[in-house]
């Protein structure tokens, strides 16, 4: 059955709460972005946010090889680099299910009992990690599968804040491959925590802080 | 109220359980005493009454039970914020996860978000006795996964029609314990409620049924032994979480009298 695991980790399916997050849609859609803004703004998720989580992801999974394991420089790295509390907090209640599934697969994997020893918790690269240690994919399906699940996080979530042709979806994705693929090369390219890439737009985080006092909301973030 | 629960039906037993943690999702330990809170789900279609169901539970309960709240719904807080201002329970026993807009998902093909409020609030607040989650107003077709709720019960009301129960759905179906809410109505909606909690029953091959108003205590005091008892056979370990759903044909190894 080889060559599934790298499938599952980009399937909006794959039960880890994944359908609660917008990646930034709802937060920008409440500030007045529009459906046809949707690809400008996966591409801008792709130049910023998807390289910084890709990267840690993959920083992660090389710590989960080691012995012993250590999640602390690159969790520390990426707390660092995720300014927003919203946004901190986001990533850890997603970093939570993929958790639980890394423990289901293989509680006694080092990669896996080593999360627990982060505090508070994990922020989802870094659980990412793990789980693709657990699973054994390699790095580039890793980073592939994160900013895979950027797209889809998105485009999925504009079926329910902007609604028009499911099949525009499949276009958009198809249209931002050439930078989804400079994110992945990006994030491979990074060697160690203290070179993790801060891409953190200004206006993102202003969204997710705004987004995060207001009632009636949808999506986590 | 008639009752079905058998002490053992291996065939439906939740191995499939995604999470069985020791520390937060073992129901017993070994010698049997509980280690976490019952999990009590509560789902309908919208309007028929849940948000009271729990409010009605919580304002009966919370005297003699530690218990806490998680909502479901499709603007995260409504559901919520209705229960705190009902004043049932303190604020803070009383959580909301965001559903995505997918609350079905939330309670059947992806728990996660709501394990997750479960666990912090037996965390926060445990031991507790009983952790209450609210489907969001759904179709007739939404059930919890036996995943996150023990035991469920499926709330329909008298103002849906009395059809409602005869045409069935996993909940109606298949729940721990059917509700036929709001029965003070049924003068005014021409509805029978006798011959829809009959209808519910033949539909439910003996699975109880609850004809409910809480305007009748008595009908209250049904539904809170139903509670207090299942409790117990938590507690026990006497109680196998069932799934009701999805809709799969049945089968039996006896006949159907008149049906």
């Amino acid at each position: 059955m080889a060559g599934l695991a790298h499938l599952l980790l980009g399937d909006g399916r794959l039960p880890v709460g994944a359908y609660t997050y917008s990646a930034g849609l709802e937060p920008a859609v409440a500030a007045g972005l529009t459906r046809d803004r949707i690809p400008a703004l996966l591409r801008a998720r792709l130049h910023t946010a998807a390289v910084t989580e890709a990267a840690a992801a993959v920083l992660a999974l090389r710590a989960a090889g080691r012995d012993p394991v250590d999640y602390g420089p690159v969790q520390q790295a990426l707390a660092a680099r995720t300014p927003a509390a919203p946004l901190r907090e986001a990533s850890a209640t997603l970093g939570r299910g993929v958790q639980r599934l890394a423990r289901r697969l293989d509680p006694g994997h080092p990669a896996v009992a080593a999360l627990s020893g982060i505090g508070p918790r994990p922020l989802r690269p870094v659980a990412l990690g793990a789980l693709g240690a657990v699973m054994r994919v390699t790095e580039e399906e890793l980073a592939r599968g994160v900013v895979y699940d950027e797209l889809q996080t998105i485009t999925s979530a504009a079926l329910k804040l902007l609604p028009g042709d499911p099949l525009d979806s499949v276009v958009w994705i198809l249209d931002a491959e050439p930078h989804a693929a400079a994110a992945v090369a990006e994030a491979l390219a990074v060697r160690t925590p203290a070179g993790l890439p801060a891409r953190t737009p200004p206006l993102t985080e202003q969204w997710a802080l705004e987004h995060a006092q207001r009632e009636r909301r949808l999506f986590l973030a | 109220m008639p009752d079905r629960h058998p002490d053992t039906t291996p065939d439906r037993h939740p191995d499939t359980t995604p999470d069985r943690h020791p520390d937060h999702n073992t129901p017993h330990l070994p010698d049997g005493h509980p280690r976490r809170a019952l999990r009590l789900g509560v789902a309908g279609p919208v309007g028929t009454g849940k948000s009271s169901i729990l409010a009605t539970l919580c304002r009966e309960l919370a005297g003699e039970l530690a218990m806490a709240v998680v909502t479901n719904d499709i603007y995260t807080d409504e559901d919520a914020r209705f229960l705190r201002s009902a004043g049932v329970l303190p604020t803070e026993r009383i959580r909301a996860v965001e559903t995505g807009a997918c609350p079905h998902t939330a309670i059947r093909d992806d728990v996660s978000a709501n394990l997750d409020a479960v666990e912090d609030l037996e965390e926060a607040y445990g031991p507790l006795d009983l952790v209450l989650v609210e489907s969001g107003g759904d179709n007739l077709t939404a059930t919890f996964s036996p995943a996150l709720a023990d035991a469920q019960l499926f709330c329909i009301d008298v103002a849906g029609g009395g059809d409602v129960a005869r045409k069935g759905g996993p909940g109606i179906t298949g729940a721990d314990l059917l509700i036929i809410n709001k029965t003070d109505l049924a003068p005014h909606v021409e509805v029978d409620v006798a011959a829809m909690v009959a209808d519910a029953s033949r539909a439910r091959d003996g699975l109880p049924v609850l004809a409910l108003s809480r305007h009748d205590p008595a009908s209250v005091a049904q539904l809170t032994d139903w509670v207090r008892e299942l409790l117990v056979r938590h507690r026990s370990g006497t109680h196998v979480p069932t799934d009701p759903g999805p809709m799969a044909p049945h089968s039996h190894s006896h006949s159907h009298d008149g049906s």
